[in-house]
């Protein structure tokens, strides 16, 4: 199944999110949008590092700050739960 | 004093432009002077950050109708439009202690060069966190910052002039039945030189202006230089494979 969402973060950037998922978890995610992400490359591990995570806000949520500490990853505009309420949004 | 060299470009396309920044970063070497450059935009370009999906931004029809080139940036952040405007772009090293390696803290710290610019025009302004300048409550200046391999490139806008409408008819609007709010919303929370003046104001008035804002800012003397000759071959090549190529521009 296909999803996707567009959610302004208060104080924050836009994220974008298109998602395929099924079976409860993401397969495939792509995150989009205005922010600012150090070092930028991260964004790829952060969609890779989504694949096969459960759909839940709590296990995403879980799941982005761990990609983002493992790696030192400093974001602007969005923090985990942002985009985990914007991936949620895109499963609605 | 500290020396800082200052590049003065001209207008070039949005890929040469972004070329020319990519190549003075990579290019930096250690003990190298930190670089001003003031640039400017022919043709009239939008250029999305990097993170952005090109196909939700932009309305490429539009684009090509009316002659504007697309370029992503290798910088986050949004979409800007950039038609009567200075561009600068700022590089040095991290180890050269001018700007914080607090990332947000930088943007301040740099920023605060637009700030002292603005002045210098008589116009009263701010910097607003993450990597905006407002002027009377209204953005007037956009940033974007990256570094790698211990360098630091920021570069951003000073809006001279602002056309609203032809704007939004180059950016995607997620409803088009919005657009007339959408616009005025733009109107109110936008800004440009020419617009808090009060006058009409060119390029090379601005450009003033912004130079002795950095030099102020950084307690700086800038000094006129030119692009090496590695920087130059550099750049011709970034804008050839990256600039240039549709892999890279429609990325996402």
């Amino acid at each position: 199944m296909k999803g996707s969402s567009v959610h302004k973060v208060e104080n924050g950037k836009m994220l974008r999110v298109s998602l395929e998922f099924g079976q409860g978890k993401i397969l495939e995610a792509k995150i989009s949008g205005d922010f600012f992400m150090h070092p930028e490359e991260s964004i790829k591990l952060l969609e890779d590092g989504l694949r096969g995570c459960g759909l839940s806000e709590e296990a995403l949520a879980g799941r982005i700050a761990s990609i983002v500490e493992a790696n030192s990853v400093q974001l602007f505009g969005f923090g985990p739960k942002d985009l985990a309420r914007a991936i949620m949004e895109a499963v609605q | 004093m500290t020396e800082f060299r200052l590049l003065l470009t001209g207008e070039d396309s949005g890929a040469r432009n972004m070329a020319v920044d990519e190549a003075i970063m990579r290019e930096f070497r250690p003990g190298d002077k930190p670089t001003v450059r003031l640039y400017g935009w022919r043709p009239p370009a939008v250029t999305i950050g990097y993170f952005q999906a090109m196909g939700e931004e932009v309305n490429l029809e539009a684009c090509s109708r009316f002659g504007v080139d697309v370029v992503r940036r290798i910088t986050g952040g949004g979409a800007v439009f950039h038609d009567a405007e200075l561009t600068y772009s700022f590089v040095c090293g991290e180890e050269s202690g001018l700007v914080p390696k607090n990332i947000l803290r930088s943007y301040s710290v740099i920023c605060n060069s637009i700030v002292s610019g603005l002045r210098h025009l008589g116009i009263e302004a701010g910097f607003k966190p993450l990597n905006d300048v407002v002027a009377n409550g209204k953005k007037i200046s956009g940033n974007a910052q990256t570094r790698r391999d211990r360098v630091l490139l920021q570069h951003g806008t000073v809006l001279i002039r602002v056309d609203v409408e032809k704007m939004f008819s180059l950016l995607k609007v997620p409803d088009e039945k919005l657009l007339g709010k959408m616009i005025e919303d733009a109107k109110q929370r936008v800004t440009s030189v020419e617009e808090q003046v009060g006058r009409e104001i060119y390029f090379e008035e601005v450009s003033q202006a912004i130079q002795q804002g950095f030099s102020e800012n950084f307690r700086a003397e800038l000094v006129k230089g030119g692009l090496s000759f590695g920087e130059r071959a550099l750049a011709e090549k970034i804008e050839k494979e990256r600039f240039g190529s549709d892999g890279w521009t429609y990325l996402r």
